[in-house]
């Protein structure tokens, strides 16, 4: 499904914690590329920051998380075991960080694979 | 019995008789059903079509909620909304996955391309992710502790019957991820 996300009105409540700048239906394209098409009225939110964060679970493989780092993310295999190995190990990972946008939309795609992820402002 | 992936010239190939394969094909309807909206005919269509859910709430089905969580930690209202704007589009990418899964399960002898494996390694890993929960998987311990049931004539109780399908679908997809990251490999090398 392709929304032009371009056409709808920033979400109401800007400032709140992570309350999404952005209607994130466009999460199925964002593995070709990030944040395009709302470019009128994102700049406000993109000066702070944000994280992905991934969290352990006992389900997920460890080499289904590692290929999602690398073929979603593009990472390289030595960063994405390194990234899985922190979520397996150390509970959680920071796993991307850039504006609120992509951070969202990163999150939904990380949900979309069933692994369980947050997004909140850079610490 | 089934044969594990492997990453071919022809793609990523692997057999599944037919049992197992219609045991996977009714865990996918499961999970369809689980993620298809309960009141779809009553959605405005102009917010299901750009894919808001103003009346989305948190799922009080545990299983679901894996499936559908929280995207924000510690902040309940944001959480809220953050889940209104974009549960309907995760939920419709997960059942698109599941569907297409499904039709992927038509012959005994599975050929994928890299698109379609990672669609069915989604859809299987959704089924994981529900059986976990009902099996109260809650830590590595507990994984470990299901890992040796796996022998079918002790299928005597649902627990021991639901331990075994997930461990079958462990096993299934650790060999589809290992064909996938050969691929990926592969065309590092290349």
């Amino acid at each position: 499904m392709e929304v032009m996300i371009s056409a709808i009105p920033p979400a109401a409540g800007a400032g709140t914690a992570c309350a999404p700048a952005a209607v994130l239906s466009t999460v199925l394209d964002a593995d070709t590329e990030a944040g395009t098409g709302t470019d009128a009225w994102q700049a406000t939110a993109t000066d702070v920051p944000w994280v992905v964060i991934v969290w352990n679970d006992p389900v997920n493989l460890m080499s289904y998380v590692s290929y999602v780092f690398q073929s979603y993310f593009g990472y390289s295999e030595a960063k994405a075991n390194k990234l899985m190995l922190e979520v397996h190990q150390l509970g959680k990972s920071v796993v991307a960080s850039g504006s609120r946008e992509k951070a969202e939309q990163d999150t939904v795609a990380m949900h979309s694979y069933g692994l369980w992820a947050t997004c909140q402002k850079a610490e | 019995m089934a044969r594990a992936f492997k990453n071919t010239r022809k793609g990523i190939t692997g057999h599944l008789e037919l049992a197992e394969r219609e045991l996977i094909r009714r865990l996918f309807e499961d999970i369809i059903a689980m993620l298809e909206p309960a009141n779809a005919a009553a959605e405005d269509p102009l917010a299901a079509m750009v894919g808001l859910d103003p009346h989305a709430v948190r799922p009080e089905d545990s299983a679901l909620l894996r499936l559908l969580p929280d995207a924000v930690r510690g902040d309940d209202d944001a959480a809220l909304e953050f889940r209104r704007l974009t549960e309907r589009s995760l939920r419709e990418e997960k059942l698109a996955a599941l569907r297409a899964s499904t039709l992927l399960l038509e012959h005994s002898r599975l050929q994928l391309n890299d698109d379609q494996a990672r669609l069915f390694a989604r859809a299987v890993n959704d089924v994981r992710l529900v059986l976990a929960d009902r099996l109260d998987i809650k830590t590595d311990e507990d994984a470990q502790a299901l890992h040796d049931i796996d022998d079918w004539s002790q299928a005597e109780d649902l627990d021991t019957y639901l331990a075994l399908v997930y461990n079958f679908l462990t096993w299934l997809q650790e060999a589809l991820m290992q064909a996938l990251l050969d691929g990926l490999g592969r065309t590092r090398e290349a």
